[in-house]
């Protein structure tokens, strides 16, 4: 079984808010100082194709479209169990929208050729539009399952197991397929040890342009974007808060109680 | 005429009280924003179901103009294949110049993306308001985790948008409005599923449900261990609160991922919020920041829930539950 998995390198999102700055201009966050890390969703959808390597003897692709530096996310993916990574990059790769993205990832998969599985995180932890995926499912008309935590294969099809409010569902669905890929707890991310870091990165990294995948630029750049963003902006907060004070632990809890009664909260 | 379809669908366990979904009254409600600010319009209701006749005169009691009801039992499990043909056939009937659906699993995660795609339109997700122009919608939503807002624009079409939860407060029913309710003639069971559905496992969630809950008490990682949520749990008793927990409460297993809120779990907007032993990370405040009131607890006195609070007391949580516990109790009693 292949399995691919789309990724995206997105600025680490896990950073207080002080040091979260936007460039309204260019309409995106400045990066600083801060590292860049795989999209979480993105992360979990590796690792459960990753378990299922370990199950079933999988193969599994990461893809990710970026500059030259998403190579860094394939290393990781690589060191999480990937077997092989391709990064797609072209200048006209820029300020794409999910329509584009989904027509990249396509080329890309055709060019891949074989595979069983596309697994994409439920949405992306930067702009978290959650389109890419049924996009694609769509444009490639693949089965769609949507939200789903994890997988096994059942009789030449694949079960698919996705929480719900107070239970889960399973969803069956022939091959190939695509998923999206939601948090649980049979899904957290493993670490990525220094030594298997090390050898993802002497692992060769293919790099596929515009040209290679026989995609026009300018049907995936802004100028075809259906979806823009038009403005970004930092929301402004003015709340105050009122600080219970007392000698002692007890006497603020007792205080805090009271204050809710009067404020009829409680 | 600008004609607004909003989705709204109701599954059989829902349909057996009284209550909609509280999901749904929130998308007519956006839906009924959206027709009065644009003016010259139409909010017309789609009620999918497996039984959903009786619901459709609440829908107009809620702020649609017009109802348009489609029962089937395909439609019963919400299976998002069904779902979505049988929107597809719906927008070819009634060709609609804006959809709005809910932001929920099925609506937002699958069938509005998917018919987004199918209608070569573009689509706005997670919505929290909008601002009408002459020459466009702009689609208000939080990005990078709720530390910025967007303006965005989709072109094609149609305008679609999904509608995060607790944006729209749900109008109050009016049983004076009235309108029109149309069964819809739709061949659901030529619809082709890819997927289908081979078990459904559904419990009865123990303690009060983060989405009924006036007051949620939340714990995170300086909890510690499950014996400090066992004292969040007496609290929530005492309140009569819901309990929930941030992503390393999660992760620990400390509370199981249903019961996450933040940007990788619920969003919730009770009352009353109360947050012990949260830093306040951005991706935790993107699902709890719509509450109406936020009590901190926390030993830091620079950890940045401070700054989202309303209430906040600096100490160890250990020091502060028992007795607020008690006097809770008292309050309550007398």
């Amino acid at each position: 079984m292949h399995i691919v998995v789309c990724i995206k390198q997105i600025i680490d999102p896990e950073i207080p808010p002080h040091v979260f700055q936007i460039d309204p201009v260019e309409k995106k966050q400045i990066r600083g100082r801060q590292v860049l890390v795989i999209s979480l969703f993105d992360e979990v959808a590796l690792e459960v194709a990753v378990q299922m390597k370990e199950k079933a003897g999988s193969t599994v692709t990461a893809l990710t479209i970026g500059e030259s530096e998403a190579v860094e996310a394939l290393h990781n993916a690589l060191a999480l169990g990937a077997d092989e990574a391709i990064l797609i990059s072209d200048p006209a790769f820029e300020n794409l929208d999910s329509f584009g993205t989904a027509r990249i990832l396509e080329a890309a998969l055709r060019k891949v050729g074989e595979f069983d599985a596309v697994l994409c995180g439920r949405q992306a932890g930067d702009v978290e539009m959650g389109l890419v995926g049924p996009f694609l499912s769509e444009k490639m008309g693949l089965p769609c399952v949507t939200l789903a935590a994890n997988m096994a294969p059942a009789d030449g099809t694949m079960r698919l197991r996705r929480p719900i409010e107070g239970g889960y569902e399973v969803l069956e669905t022939s091959t190939p397929f695509l998923a999206t890929i939601m948090n649980d707890d049979s899904n957290v991310p493993r670490y990525v040890s220094v030594r298997g870091l090390r050898k993802a990165m002497r692992t060769e990294v293919p790099v596929w342009s515009a040209a290679d995948l026989g995609i026009d630029p300018a049907a995936v750049g802004p100028e075809a974007a259906q979806i823009k963003l038009e403005e970004l902006f930092v929301p402004e907060r003015e709340i105050r808060c009122e600080f219970i004070e007392g000698d002692t632990g007890a006497e603020k809890g007792k205080q805090l109680a009271l204050r809710l009664r009067e404020l009829k909260l409680i | 005429m600008t004609d607004i379809l909003a989705l709204c669908t109701v599954t059989d366990e829902a349909a057996s009280g009284d209550e909609l979904p509280r999901a749904l009254l929130e998308v007519l409600a956006a839906g009924r924003q959206l027709a009065d600010q644009l003016g010259d319009s139409k909010l017309r209701a789609v009620l999918l179901g497996p039984d959903v006749e009786g619901h459709a005169e609440a829908l107009i009691h809620h702020g649609a103009d017009e109802v348009l009801v489609l029962s089937h039992p395909r439609l019963e499990y919400h299976e998002a294949d069904v779902m979505l043909g049988t929107m597809e056939a719906i927008v070819k009937q009634s060709s609609p110049d804006v959809i709005l659906s809910p932001h929920d699993d099925l609506g937002g995660g699958n069938v509005a993306p998917r018919l987004a795609y199918r209608l070569g339109t573009g689509i706005v997700t997670d919505c929290t308001g909008f601002v009408v122009e002459s020459d466009a919608i702009r689609w208000l939503r939080p990005v990078y985790g709720g530390k910025a807002m967007a303006y965005m624009v989709a072109s094609g079409p149609v305008q679609m948008a999904t509608v995060r939860s607790r944006a729209f407060e749900p109008l109050p029913s009016d049983p004076a409005r009235q309108g029109q309710v149309q069964t819809l003639e739709i061949d659901v069971d030529s619809i082709s599923a890819p997927v289908s559905l081979v078990e459904k496992t559904q419990e009865e969630e123990e303690g009060i449900s983060l989405d009924q809950a006036q007051i949620i008490v939340c714990g995170g990682r300086g909890m510690e261990d499950t014996e400090g949520f066992s004292v969040l749990d007496d609290l929530a008793e005492t309140l009569g609160a819901g309990v929930a927990g941030s992503r390393p409460a999660a992760d620990m297993g400390w509370v199981p991922h249903s019961r996450l809120v933040g940007q990788t779990g619920k969003i919730v907007a009770p009352n009353l919020y109360i947050a012990v032993a949260i830093s306040g990370a951005p991706q935790h405040m993107a699902g709890a920041g719509a509450s109406k009131t936020i009590v901190a607890i926390n030993k830091d006195e620079d950890a940045p829930i401070f700054k989202l609070a309303h209430v906040g007391i600096v100490d160890e949580w250990q020091n502060i539950i028992p007795s607020f516990n008690k006097a809770c109790k008292e309050l309550l009693s007398s």
